[in-house]
């Protein structure tokens, strides 16, 4: 089986959703449930450049069926939307199941929606880039990668779902800087020190940032405190 | 077996040595075929060694300049390569081996079909058949 990453044009619901007067960075469908006749009941994580107030944000999607308007917990950029749209609205999606590829993310930025789907073999991805670019124009593949297990479908990372949003961005880089610097490998790569230093924050602020990541982390998995 | 190796850069080492030690069998015939943009394989070759250390015969071909992919595939279905291996340059965010347009071009020929394997420096296209 070979993972793919691979990006066309903005397109459908991503489409729409960049053209409102708020500026978008990001739209990522997390799922879709089928509707009778030609609609998609579709779930978005849409994050904005600034903070928006839900009646803003419900003036500007106007045009489009919202089901439900969600915001982030934590990171107030971030929207979850249920929309009620077009098959066609999500029509990569669509392509993708219907050539019985399986869609991990598709995620719009940057004037692209880039997408990883998994596919059986080498003309597995000739039949489905086929049908991409019948219907889309034009497709750049960007990666590859072979793997054994199907992974998570669309939709299917809990864990990703959940956090989105419930880091703020300051939490999010400190994680990150001392994911990839090695702080949680046994034994450590790197000191708390360095990771302060890199981010130039002091030590104190990285241990704060670092529990804050932590108790949030298990407030997920175990609840709120009693 | 035949073995094309498209060669992009002269810092290809591992990728080369990745094919020749893990995907050619020694006694077979190798390609290696140069991009315009590489002028010469001498380093290459000579860090690697092909014959010496991998006991394979080898040649070396240029692709022509303003060469497009059929001129690729002409050129593997007059050798009748049963593989094309191609080195792994760069890898996404997400650690997948990036595919440059080239490779794209191949992938997505209508006249070539076979198995798509990713190694760690190389990508393998292998049991190739050719259409028309």
């Amino acid at each position: 089986m070979l993972r793919i990453e691979f990006q066309i044009e903005l397109a459908g619901i991503s489409s729409h959703l960049f053209d409102i007067d708020e500026p978008v960075t990001s739209i990522e469908i997390d799922n879709a449930l089928p509707v009778s006749g030609d609609k998609v009941f579709l779930f978005l994580s849409v994050q904005f450049d600034s903070e928006i107030t839900a009646d803003r944000l419900s003036e500007e999607l106007s045009n489009i069926d919202v089901v439900d308007v969600t915001q982030a917990e934590l990171n107030r950029h971030i929207y979850y939307l249920g929309v009620m749209a077009q098959l066609s609205d999500a029509s990569v999606l669509s392509l993708l199941t219907e050539t019985k590829a399986i869609p991990h993310r598709i995620v719009g930025k940057n004037a692209q929606l880039e997408v990883m789907a998994s596919v059986r073999d080498w003309n597995h991805l000739k039949e489905v880039a086929d049908a991409i670019e019948t219907e889309h124009g034009s497709l750049e593949l960007l990666g590859t990668t072979q793997t054994e297990n199907i992974g998570f479908p669309l939709g299917g990372n809990k864990i990703k779902h959940s956090m989105t949003g419930k880091l703020s961005e300051e939490q999010l880089e400190v994680l990150e800087t001392a994911y990839q610097m090695g702080y949680f490998k046994v034994p450590q790569e790197v000191t708390a020190e360095e990771i302060a230093s890199e981010l130039d924050i002091s030590r104190s602020t990285l241990s704060a940032r670092l529990r804050r990541v932590e108790h949030n982390f298990c407030a997920l998995l175990f609840g709120p405190q009693e | 077996m035949t073995t094309i190796i498209i060669i992009k850069s002269v810092d290809n080492h591992s990728s080369v040595r990745e094919i020749l030690g893990s995907v050619v069998d020694a006694g077979e015939r190798v390609h290696f075929l140069r991009l315009p943009t590489v002028q010469c394989l001498g380093s290459l070759i000579q860090e690697v060694n092909p014959m010496i250390n991998y006991g394979v015969d080898y040649t070396i071909h240029p692709l022509p300049e303003g060469y497009d992919v059929s001129t690729l595939v002409e050129f593997a279905t007059e050798f009748d390569a049963n593989r094309i291996c191609i080195g792994i340059s760069d890898r996404t965010l997400t650690g997948k081996a990036r595919i440059d347009d080239l490779t794209q071009s191949i992938l997505l020929h209508d006249d070539i079909s076979g198995d798509f394997v990713v190694g760690e420096h190389a990508i393998i296209l292998e049991e190739l058949e050719y259409g028309d």
